[in-house]
C-alpha cells in the first residue's frame, strides 16, 4: 500500500451518525410495530366477522331445508288422511249398496 | 457456538450505525437520503432479525444491504434528474470539511465523482477494509469484476488526484504565504 493508498483509508475513516439517526430509527420501529399489530387485529376481526356471516348463511340455509321437508312431511300426512277418510267412507258406502242389494233379492 | 448468539437490535444499532451511515453518504452524497437509508436498512434488519445466525453475519448483511439500497437509491435520482453529488459538497461536505483536512474533503470529492460501481469498491476497501473476496461477495460479484473496478477506480483517482490536489496545494501554499 503506498503514500496515496494510506491517504486515501484515512480520508475514508467511518463518520459519526447523526445523534438522531437512532431516535427516529426507534420511532419508526415503534410505529411500524404498532401499525402491523393493528393490521393483525383488523386481519382477525375480518376473519371473525367472515366466519359468523357464514355460520349465519349456513344456519339460515340449513334452517330452510329442514322447513321444506317439514311441510313437505306435514302435507304427506294430510294426503294420507285424506285417502284413509275417503278409503273408509268408499267402504261404508260398498258396505250400505250391498245390503240394499241383499233387501231387493 | 454462533447459533448460541441472540441479535439484540439496539445493540447493533449502536455499533454500526456509523458503518451504515457512512456507506450510503459516500454513495449518494446526500446526508438526509443516507440517514433515510440507514433507518431503513435497520428496519429492515429488524424484520429479519431471526435469520441473523452472528455478530459477522450482522456486519456482513448490513454492508450488503446498505451497498444496494444506496445504489437503489441512486438509480432512483438518476431516474428523476437529479444529479446528488452536485450537492455533496454543499451539504454532507459542508459538516465534515471542519473535521478534515481540507485536503481530505477534496480527496473525497474526487472519489465521489468516480462511476457508482468503482466507488463502491473503493469504499468498501478504503472504508472497510475489506479485501476484493468480501468486496465480490458483498456486492455480489464476480471477484475479477472487483478487483478491475478497484484498479480503475484508483487509477482514475490518482490521475484525477495529481492534477487537481497539485494545483490545490499550489494554492493553498500561495494563500498562506499572502
Amino acid at each position: 500500500m503506498d503514500e496515496f493508498e494510506r491517504g486515501l483509508r484515512q480520508t475514508l475513516r467511518r463518520r459519526p451518525a447523526p445523534p438522531s439517526l437512532k431516535r427516529k430509527l426507534m420511532e419508526r420501529r415503534d410505529w411500524q410495530q404498532k401499525e402491523r399489530q393493528h393490521r393483525r387485529m383488523v386481519w382477525w376481526q375480518r376473519l371473525a366477522a367472515s366466519v359468523v356471516l357464514c355460520g349465519a348463511v349456513g344456519g339460515a340455509f340449513a334452517w330452510h331445508n329442514a322447513e321444506e321437508r317439514r311441510k313437505g312431511e306435514a302435507a304427506r300426512q294430510q294426503v294420507f288422511t285424506a285417502l284413509r277418510i275417503a278409503n273408509r267412507a268408499l267402504s261404508r258406502m260398498n258396505a250400505q249398496l250391498n245390503e240394499r242389494a241383499r233387501d231387493g233379492q | 457456538m454462533a447459533h448460541d448468539w441472540q441479535p439484540d437490535f439496539e445493540q447493533l444499532v449502536d455499533e454500526h450505525q456509523s458503518m451504515v451511515f457512512s456507506l450510503a453518504a459516500r454513495m449518494t452524497g446526500d446526508r438526509g437520503l443516507a440517514e433515510e437509508i440507514a433507518q431503513d436498512v435497520f428496519l429492515e434488519l429488524d424484520r429479519h432479525l431471526g435469520k441473523i445466525q452472528s455478530p459477522e453475519h450482522a456486519r456482513f448483511w448490513l454492508r450488503r444491504v446498505a451497498m444496494s439500497r444506496s445504489a437503489d437509491a441512486l438509480r432512483r435520482q438518476r431516474v428523476r434528474g437529479v444529479n446528488l453529488w452536485v450537492e455533496i459538497e454543499e451539504s454532507h461536505g459542508a459538516a465534515t470539511e471542519q473535521r478534515e483536512s481540507p485536503l481530505g474533503a477534496r480527496l473525497e470529492g474526487l472519489l465521489a465523482a468516480l462511476p457508482a460501481p468503482q466507488r463502491a469498491a473503493l469504499i468498501l476497501r478504503y472504508q472497510e477494509d475489506m479485501m476484493p473476496e468480501e468486496i465480490a461477495a458483498t456486492l455480489d460479484a464476480p471477484v475479477a469484476t472487483v478487483k478491475s473496478q478497484l484498479q480503475r477506480g484508483l487509477k482514475l483517482l490518482r490521475e484525477r488526484a495529481e492534477s487537481q490536489l497539485r494545483e490545490f496545494v499550489r494554492t493553498s501554499r500561495s494563500a498562506e504565504g499572502a
